[in-house]
């Protein structure tokens, strides 16, 4: 058990790397084969005077005329002992992990990072039970009443689940059910521990939005998976043994079809937590989403490569967690890897 | 013009009286808290002197910094004032709200005969949030560390650093740290009180650069360069309450070592205010209207939603002000990108500009007045009459402007690039605009997107680049630095702020009348000589078709019924936020 | 690291069976056929992709037809004191047209502020919509094929680092990545200019990121074919890699990357719409369906038709693919009952 837990770190490790490096290239080398000069990328954090000898400042500075293999190697080594900026003639000690800062606020990105961290989780997480819990359900009873009126309107309403992209069914609840109906009030945030009751009706609506598209996948994949075990012979074995139907379909049923279910989950939920850009660019939430588009936009380089860096964490973690829980639940895993 | 700037000392007491009377007897539209249409354009509404309450302000994208020393936003100028007081500010008193009047200044500057030295005395009561007196000398470090040096804060303007005399080797307050200020000799501070700045050149605006920010005064020990933005260390009557980062509001909180009788300008009615940041525009114009929201930071208005519909309800509308704001949105015309170097075809473009339908594109007439010259009617030198291209309805003269193509020699048409912003759908909208009005006499225009925080610095504002990649066409505005022809004009029209990055004449107009035109108003003493000199620069620069104009904008602003004391500073383009109380909701 | 897929199911069923395979595959695209034309849902589906193609190219053709140049002003139409909101005809003095404009010259009303014609922009706009979402998928068909059949078929050392690599893609924040990507290339880059350059790009992208899916079922279809006879046979007869791979293996793999290529075609329209949506799409003025929704972000409240008529445009096209795929799969699944 231990080193197959020892080599999954290895290969999360691994991964994270390359994910680093490639966001590292596609923002320092792909602009500058493009024909950026290191001129234009530094007046991009000079500020609104950006006077020749300012843009060779902060070129200096920020040591953008350095190989890029160094300012990678400064990046990383910023996260595991910290780093030290020189801003204004002082120094700004960025403490460990530091996944830099940011030319165009002052600001360290690892503390913005984690103060938009629990809109992400609050959106996430609370969509990702919804979806969970009411995609297998409703596969699973489609699966059981294979045929039935409830089988066809739950795929029916699954299949268009699947092909609406989460910034319409956003925009149709913002111009139906806040505006023109008023039934809901304009999703906002409120940090769980100062009112959970708005924390609850601040959320629901980017819940839903959320949690439909992916209900709709896990209930259409569910109910095929419980439709294919179902049909195998230790099903007929075990209702041959006169087991109560509940019973066979809960135990023997259920558990082979959740297997890949979970292992999605755990992808799923990864993503999301890494910033559910467009449900939190319809709603106005500031998580790490926005945080990460509004970078975009604005071309700030750390906080790009800290928001690609962070959301590629949580799916590695997400992926290990599941991984430890299939090695523990199956030991044969632990052997074939 | 020091004539006049002295002339205003006066008025700037007397706004201080206009006000409490106001907050003594009301008196707008018989105790109607919902006031009319546009009547905070022109007067007070809603008068209280009633205090307390929390003030809730909100914006829409990230306070750009809170850090007097380092912000070019008029709405930064006019809020940071809540805790950095300045030397001059612009007056409360509406209708006159472009004149700078003392804030921490006894009286308006005294002005040396030969022009190139401003002395000012500070008032008695001066204090920072910890009590201590606020010197002359950190006034002056407050100027050094936002202006000199390589390391000098990146966002503010840099007058001081162009006009001061005797400083042009000093490096700025870093570079040495046992005398910060050692060499910088444009500023004099011979004793705590007095302040004197000298001039290399006479410049009778200089006042207006005494109104910005940059005059906050900055104790040294406190100076933490760009991440004093964190906590300024307040002057005014609030400070700031648990720190601030961009993104994550701020809160300010009454400053217990102010001292009212040393501030003619601030009421400080609420108790507490409130800033939340990068709320969605939508949301925020919903707030407002719900009563859960009291001022809009950003001060520019209504989004393009929420206008259409509370100006189409006649209850609302009465809670909206509608006024000019001051500044001039504009197609640059390049005049160095070919064919666009010839005069001739440039004005082609003017000629065939479809007024009409850039003003729709702009918000229809809430959105701007169609403006037939450049210095927008606030500013002296603007001409009502002037109109160079005349057109049936403002659709254009499409007969003149193929006239003018075959002048230029390109009687087919021709192709160029128009550069815009891409987060901003106004601009956008406008650029399909021109770009649909200037096909119909054969100028074919290829959109080009930008992202709206390099447009400036990069892309439009170089011009290395907009040759290289043929930008003849850029949609751009421009709010002046401070209400006057020169500091409306100087930047983008003058040849000589011309710059490699981040420039601001971006139709590179280099024309050597206008230069010298301009250089002589601002060294005219006489208010109408200057007007008139003004005026001529206006006319020539329409001749030249460097600059296509598209409004003058008006904001949408809406004036939520608890809000007290309102009134639309034209000097800041929106609200005077110190005039500002809550009656609670 | 355990590398779930996103891929519908896995495929490794689909595949011929014996010797005389050719006949076989076949026969077996007979019966599929067979029972893809008595699935009435996934004929329906058929139906409306067949249109959609039509409708994007006689896209001139149909404007001229019913509708007006896509990139037409009619700013007469609209409320002269905003601007944006749609003149009410029965109220012209203080209305806004809660129908957005729709009549029978407008089909589907007008666009806010600019009075474009809908109708015209979204028939315009499924060009966009389809010409990337087609060279996308054809993108990921042509990685995913290659390194998969690759893959599969060398194994060892060659197969764990293409299979690594497509782990690590789906370990990507994609649509971050993508936006960060089509944000930072500059006009003119690669020698191309404006939408041609949007349009390249974005169907980079897209199939560039999206390739794993296709890539991991040819592997494993390559798995098991290659253990087949006719592998063994056409080796011991001293045929060469190169003509295993591509004259042996490959036609047999035709069939289900058809059928996963039509389910990836909707991923890739929803992918398109998000990036512009996000702002890093098409040029203007040039219609397209996720940049209408980006911008009716400003006008749900007062024009609600300009949220939902190019998210219908959206939601349809997506959903006649998936209908499309999901028969085709169906059909060609031999365990399929019904």
């Amino acid at each position: 058990m231990v080193t197959y837990i020892l080599r999954r770190l290895g290969a999360g490790v691994l991964l994270l790397a390359i994910v680093t490096l490639v966001t590292f290239m596609i923002f320092y080398v792909v602009p500058r084969m493009a024909g950026q000069t290191v001129q234009q990328l530094a007046t991009m954090y000079v500020g609104k005077a950006p006077t020749a000898e300012a843009i060779e400042a902060t070129i200096d500075r920020l040591n953008l005329d350095q190989p890029v293999a160094l300012q990678f190697w400064e990046f990383v080594k910023g996260i595991f002992v910290g780093a030290t900026y020189s801003f204004g003639g002082r120094e700004v000690v960025c403490s460990a992990p530091c996944f830099g800062y940011s030319f165009q606020n002052y600001t360290e990105v690892f503390p913005e990072l984690m103060a938009r961290l629990p809109i992400t989780f609050s959106l996430g997480l609370g969509a990702g039970v919804i979806w969970l819990i009411g995609g297998v359900a409703v596969g699973v009873i489609s699966a059981i009443k294979k045929g039935s009126i409830f089988d066809r309107l739950a795929m029916g309403v699954a299949l268009a689940g699947v092909s609406l992209p989460v910034f319409f069914t956003g925009l149709l609840m913002l111009a139906f059910l806040v505006h023109a109906w008023d039934i809901f009030e304009t999703p906002r945030y409120t940090p769980l521990a100062e009112d959970p009751v708005a924390w609850m009706t601040g959320m629901i609506l980017p819940w839903l939005t959320l949690a439909f598209l992916h209900a709709a996948q896990y209930a259409r994949q569910t109910r095929a998976g419980m439709l294919e075990t179902m049909g195998e012979d230790y099903i007929r074995t075990a209702r041959a043994k006169g087991l109560p139907e509940r019973k066979v379909i809960l135990k023997h049923g259920l558990r082979p079809t959740l297997t890949p279910i979970v292992t999605i989950f755990g992808l799923d939920i990864g993503l999301v937590l890494g910033g559910a850009v467009l449900t939190e660019q319809v709603y106005s939430l500031n998580g790490i989403g926005r945080y990460a588009v509004q970078a975009i936009i604005s071309q700030d380089l750390p906080v790009i490569l800290g928001v690609t860096l962070l959301g590629a964490f949580f799916v590695v973690v997400c992926n290990l967690i599941v991984d430890l829980l299939y090695a523990w639940v199956d030991p044969r895993v632990r052997v074939a890897g | 013009m020091s004539k006049r700037a002295l002339g205003l000392a006066a008025l700037g007491v007397g706004s201080a009286l206009f006000l409490s009377a106001c907050g003594g007897g009301g008196g707008t539209g018989g105790g109607d808290a919902a006031g009319t249409y546009d009547q905070a354009t022109t007067e007070v509404v809603n008068a209280s002197d009633e205090k307390g309450g929390t003030l809730r302000y909100a914006i829409s994208a990230n306070i750009e910094s809170t850090d007097p020393g380092n912000t070019y936003y008029g709405y930064v100028w006019n809020f940071s004032r809540y805790y950095a007081r300045t030397l001059l500010t612009y007056s409360p008193e509406p209708g006159k709200t472009t004149e700078p009047v003392p804030d921490m200044a006894t009286e308006m500057p005294k002005v040396s005969d030969d022009g190139k030295s401003y002395t000012l005395t500070l008032r008695d009561g001066l204090t920072y949030e910890d009590g201590s007196p606020i010197v002359a000398e950190d006034i002056k470090y407050g100027i050094a560390r936002s202006n000199y040096g390589d390391d000098a804060l990146p966002n503010g303007p840099r007058y001081f650093k162009e006009l001061l005399a005797d400083s042009d080797d000093y490096e700025g307050v870093n570079a040495d740290p046992s005398d910060p200020l050692a060499g910088f000799g444009g500023i004099e501070t011979p004793d705590d009180k007095t302040i004197v700045f000298h001039l290399k050149e006479p410049f009778a605006d200089f006042p207006y650069v005494l109104v910005q920010p940059q005059t906050a005064p900055v104790p040294a020990e406190a100076d933490k360069g760009q991440q004093y933005q964190e906590n300024v260390v307040s002057s005014g009557p609030y400070k700031f309450e648990g720190g601030w980062t961009p993104g994550n509001g701020l809160t300010l909180v009454r400053n217990e070592e102010w001292n009212a009788d040393s501030d003619p300008i601030r009421t400080a009615l609420p108790d507490q205010i409130t800033v939340q940041e990068g709320v969605d525009q939508n949301e925020i114009d919903q707030r407002l209207i719900n009563g859960e929201l009291d001022v809009d930071l950003g001060g520019t208005g209504l989004g393009p939603a929420k206008k259409g519909e509370v100006l189409s309800g006649e209850d609302e509308k009465a809670r909206l002000d509608n006024p000019e704001n001051g500044s001039l949105r504009y197609v640059a015309v390049n005049t160095v990108v070919e064919p666009l170097d010839d005069e001739a075809c440039r004005q082609a473009i003017m000629y065939a500009a479809d007024h009409d339908s850039m003003q729709r594109a702009w918000g229809g007439a809430a959105g701007g007045e169609i403006p037939n010259d450049v210095i927008p009617p606030q500013i002296a030198g603007h001409d009502p009459d002037l109109d160079l291209y005349p057109s049936k309805d403002d659709k254009g003269d499409l007969d003149k402007a193929e006239e003018k193509l075959k002048e230029c020699g390109e009687e087919d048409g021709f192709s160029t690039n128009l550069g815009v912003r891409a987060d901003r759908p106004t601009e956008v909208a406008a650029a399909e605009a021109v770009q649909q009005s200037l096909g119909r006499v054969g100028i074919d225009v290829e959109i080009k997107q930008f992202p709206s925080d390099t447009f400036t610095n990069t892309q439009a504002g170089s011009p290395d680049f907009v040759h290289e990649n043929e930008l003849g066409l850029n949609i751009y505005g421009w709010i002046p630095d401070w209400p006057t022809g020169y500091g409306f004009l100087s930047y983008i029209a003058h040849g000589d702020n011309i710059k490699k990055a981040g420039n601001s004449n971006i139709s590179e107009l280099d024309d050597k009348e206008i230069n010298e035109m301009l250089d002589e108003a601002v060294r005219t003493e006489d208010a109408d000589e200057q007007a008139r000199l003004y005026s001529d620069i206006d006319r020539r620069i329409m001749e030249t078709g460097a600059i296509l104009p598209i409004v003058f904008e008006k904001s949408v602003l809406y004036r939520p019924d608890n809000l007290t004391n309102v009134h639309f500073s034209q000097g800041y383009s929106m609200y005077d936020y110190m005039t500002l109380g809550t009656t609670g909701s | 690291m355990s590398a779930p897929s996103h891929a519908p199911d896995q495929a490794e069923e689909t595949g011929p069976a014996k010797e005389g395979w050719v006949a076989a595959e076949r026969s077996l695209r007979q019966i599929a056929w067979q029972r893809f034309r008595r699935d009435k849902v996934a004929m329906a589906g058929a139906v409306v992709v067949v249109l959609l193609i039509a409708m994007a190219v006689l896209a001139p053709l149909l404007t001229r037809l019913f509708g007006f140049p896509p990139n037409e002003f009619h700013q007469d139409l609209m409320d002269p004191l905003t601007g944006g909101a749609l003149n009410d005809p029965a109220n012209p003095t203080s209305g806004i047209d809660p129908w957005g404009g729709m009549s029978g010259t407008h089909l589907l009303g007008l666009e806010p502020v600019t009075g474009r014609d809908m109708f015209s922009r979204i028939v315009y706009g499924a060009q966009i919509s389809l010409l990337v979402a087609f060279g996308a998928t054809v993108l990921c068909v042509v990685i995913g094929t290659v390194l998969g059949i690759v893959a599969g078929y060398f194994g060892g050392w060659v197969d764990t680092v293409i299979s690594r690599a497509m782990d690590i893609f789906l370990a990507f924040p994609l649509l971050l990545f993508a936006i960060a990507l089509a944000g930072v290339i500059p006009d003119g880059a690669f020698g191309l200019q404006g939408n041609g350059l949007r349009v390249a790009l974005l169907i980079f992208i897209i199939g560039f990121f999206n390739w794993p899916y296709i890539g991991r079922i040819v592997r494993g279809q390559t798995l098991t074919l290659k253990e087949r006879e006719f592998v063994e046979a056409a080796r011991s007869l001293g045929a060469g890699n190169g003509h295993i791979l591509f004259r042996e293996l490959l036609p047999n793999l035709v069939t289900p990357i058809l059928v996963y290529s039509t389910l990836l075609i909707p991923t890739n329209i929803i992918f398109e719409a998000s990036l512009s949506f996000l702002g890093v799409g098409i040029n203007p003025p040039t219609p397209s369906w996720g940049g209408m929704l980006s911008n009716s972000l400003d006008y749900y409240t007062t024009s609600p038709h300009y949220v939902i008529i190019p998210g219908l445009a959206i939601f349809i096209t997506v959903l006649a693919f998936n209908l499309f795929g999901d028969g085709l799969r169906d059909a060609f699944d031999p365990r399929s009952s019904d």
